[in-house]
């Protein structure tokens, strides 16, 4: 793509239109030397024709649909226009006040909202004094609150109190005192929000109206009533404590869940077993004495053979199980010393043997 | 050139304007005006709006405010009759009521001003320190607040104590702000209307203790909602044990009689063993005897020695068959 250069501006030929300020002024005043009754003439036509330009202008006014424009002639009120281009009588005789009413209007106290929307940004730093107050058992509560306003009456608004805003924070912050201060601060920062920004709306209303000042209060509400921040962290440590407190028990049910069914348990099965027991031993018994008692009735047909058979068999059957018998004659008095016992204790007992040497030898 | 009549009329027109504007005034709405000559007022004030007149030149209209207008007074630091040092900001309204008196004693708004800073600050400043600090916080209509507390339902222990130093505070009340507030108005309004004034109420806008009391108090605030976080915790911990303690019982309770009940079971059965041994046996001590001896010696065990003598009855035949036992 080319370059085209910028055409080079060419210095004004003479005679020519003129091309700044300072040309026309010359040109102008050149003009004006050159005939005395021409410029005579021209001064009366730019004048005239300010004069219409301004009259023009003065007359005429327009209202946007939110505002009443109130009017006043010669600086008596003479009646209100609604929205629309209205005329009025020029050069100060009528003089037009726009009062918008048909807004809902905001007066914050104790905060500041700094930028509005979705999620409004506020601030209280530096509030603090409106917010801080006293409630009636001279306790100190923050409370924030907005009061919402919408003047009902534009010509009460203008003409009967001066600095209708100002006096209404002056209001709005003594009313909401006296009605934080006629309640208990327990109140103030639960349940008695309702009826405190009810209460606070009323009241307003009814001192501004004593004083004609044409608002008519929307609402008051309350955004905030708290404890003042300094004390919000101890207000917090309450709340964790109340749900340490409910977690310990929980805890400790918990612990009781876990252990006392088992328990229980555990008990049926020691009483189980014992009647296991139980049953065993006296079956046993039973069986026993059963056995006991058919050996008895055989024993007693022939007493002295099966005796002697019991005997020697259960002899029989303890041979059959020991390891070493030594049968020793009367006579032999001195067998014993001759016998190496050690030579028949298990290896275990060595240890103890050996240990009892150095003694015996 | 301008022809001479033309001159004439021109300075005619002049005067003409300038005798208007020194002859006619307008007073709007929020106005009113009171004529003076040569500085001494004439006639009375105008309060009506609209386009009025005086002699050009010689009277002077002087305007002044009709509206309502607000006085607000500086805060200020005093102490109550209970002793207790607050900061009090005030805050009036007033209006000019007589403007030909207004002029001649006060004339203008700022001279106004200061005029009620005095006499409103000195007001205030007795009523305060005439008064307890609950008489200024509270108002009439305090009898109900104990009523809503209590439709609060706030537990007992959560509630915030008062800041009262003596029970009695609690319920009492005398005055109450806006009696203070009254009596206020009526004794400014003695001085006021000297000066072509009206004072129509005087309020209290702001009141709360200085820096070091509230500070004193919120930390009595905080000392108060720990003390009630210690409960808690303490409450917490309480229960806890409670519970375990509930639990070891029953625990000790169900081990024991599990253990109680097992023994008498056993022992019952021992009692049932020992009765059928008993009967069974009993019916020939002399060979249970033998019977349960060789039951015995069937069960040694093994790996032993023994040394028998050639006594025992197993070995007589040891030494010869044929002889007749010694026995």
């Amino acid at each position: 793509m080319a370059w085209e250069r910028p055409p080079v501006r060419r210095a004004p030929e003479k005679g020519g239109p003129p091309q700044d300020l300072e040309e026309v002024l010359r040109w102008i005043s050149e003009r004006f030397r050159s005939s005395p009754s021409s410029s005579f003439r021209l001064i009366i036509i730019i004048a005239v024709l300010v004069l219409v330009i301004v009259v023009g202008f003065s007359s005429y006014y327009t209202v946007e649909p939110e505002e009443t424009a109130v009017l006043q002639r010669f600086g008596k009120y003479i009646g209100t226009a609604g929205a629309g281009p209205h005329l009025k009588i020029p050069f100060g005789v009528d003089s037009v006040t726009k009062v918008i009413t048909g807004r809902v209007l905001q007066r914050e106290y104790g905060y500041h909202t700094v930028e509005p929307g979705v999620r409004s940004q506020f601030v209280e730093k530096g509030y603090e004094a409106e917010s801080i107050m006293l409630s009636g058992d001279l306790n100190v509560v923050n409370v924030q609150w907005t009061v919402q306003y919408m003047i009902k009456d534009p010509v009460a608004y203008l003409f009967k109190l001066s600095g209708v805003e100002l006096t209404l924070d002056d209001i709005s912050e003594s009313v909401m005192r006296r009605i934080v201060g006629n309640r208990y601060s327990d109140e103030v920062i639960t349940v008695g929000r309702a009826s405190i920004a009810d209460q606070c709306r009323a009241e307003i209303q009814q001192i501004m109206d004593l004083y004609e000042t044409g608002l008519q209060v929307v609402a008051v509400k309350l955004q905030n009533a708290n404890v003042p921040n300094p004390v919000i962290p101890a207000f917090n440590e309450v709340n964790e404590a109340g749900q340490e407190k409910e977690r310990m028990i929980n805890d400790a049910q918990q612990a009781y869940n876990d252990k006392i069914p088992k328990a229980v348990g555990q008990a049926r099965q020691t009483v189980s077993q014992a009647e296991g027991y139980g049953l065993e031993r006296v079956n046993k018994s039973e069986g026993e004495a059963k056995r006991f008692l058919d050996i008895l009735a055989e024993y007693q047909k022939a007493p002295d053979v099966t005796r002697r058979r019991m005997y020697l068999d259960s002899f029989e059957a303890m041979m059959g199980r020991i390891d070493h018998l030594y049968v020793v004659d009367e006579a032999q008095k001195n067998i014993l010393p001759l016998l190496d016992l050690n030579k028949f204790k298990g290896q275990s007992e060595k240890a103890q043997s050996s240990q009892a040497q150095p003694k015996g030898q | 050139m301008v022809p001479r009549k033309a001159k004439i009329a021109a300075a005619v027109l002049v005067v003409l304007v300038v005798m208007a504007a020194s002859s006619f005034f307008v007073v709007s709405e929020t106005q009113q005006v009171v004529i003076t000559q040569l500085g001494r007022p004439v006639g009375q004030p105008i309060t009506e709006a609209g386009l009025h007149c005086k002699v050009p030149f010689i009277q002077t209209a002087n305007f002044f405010e009709k509206r309502i207008m607000k006085w607000d007074g500086r805060p200020d630091q005093f102490p109550t009759r209970d002793k207790k040092y607050i900061w009090v900001d005030t805050t009036a309204r007033w209006r000019i009521k007589d403007s030909l008196l207004f002029l001649t004693r006060v004339g203008t708004l700022p001279k106004a001003n200061s005029l009620l800073d005095g006499i409103i600050d000195s007001v205030v400043r007795d009523h305060v320190s005439d008064n307890d600090l609950v008489e200024l916080v509270r108002s009439e209509g305090w009898e109900e607040a104990k009523q809503k507390l209590s439709e609060a339902g706030i537990p007992e222990s959560q509630m915030l104590t008062s800041g009262f130093e003596t029970p009695e505070q609690s319920d009492h009340l005398v005055k109450g702000r806006e009696k203070i507030t009254r009596e206020m108005v009526a004794d400014a309004s003695r001085l006021i209307p000297e000066f072509g004034m009206e004072l129509l109420d005087i309020r209290i806008k702001r009141i709360n203790y200085i820096e070091s009391v509230q500070q004193s108090v919120f930390n009595r605030m905080i000392s108060e909602r720990k003390r009630i976080a210690a409960q808690y915790r303490s409450e917490g911990e309480g229960e806890r044990a409670a519970i375990l303690g509930q639990m070891d019982r029953e625990l000790a309770k169900l081990t024991s009689e599990a253990y109680k009940k097992s023994q008498e079971i056993r022992g019952k059965a021992d009692a049932e063993a020992t009765r059928i041994y008993a009967e069974a046996f009993g019916k020939d001590p002399e060979f249970f005897s033998l019977y349960k001896t060789l039951e015995l010696y069937r069960n040694f065990s093994n790996n032993s020695s023994f040394v028998l003598s050639t006594d025992a009855d197993v070995f007589k035949y040891l030494k010869g068959s044929g002889t007749v036992p010694r026995k």
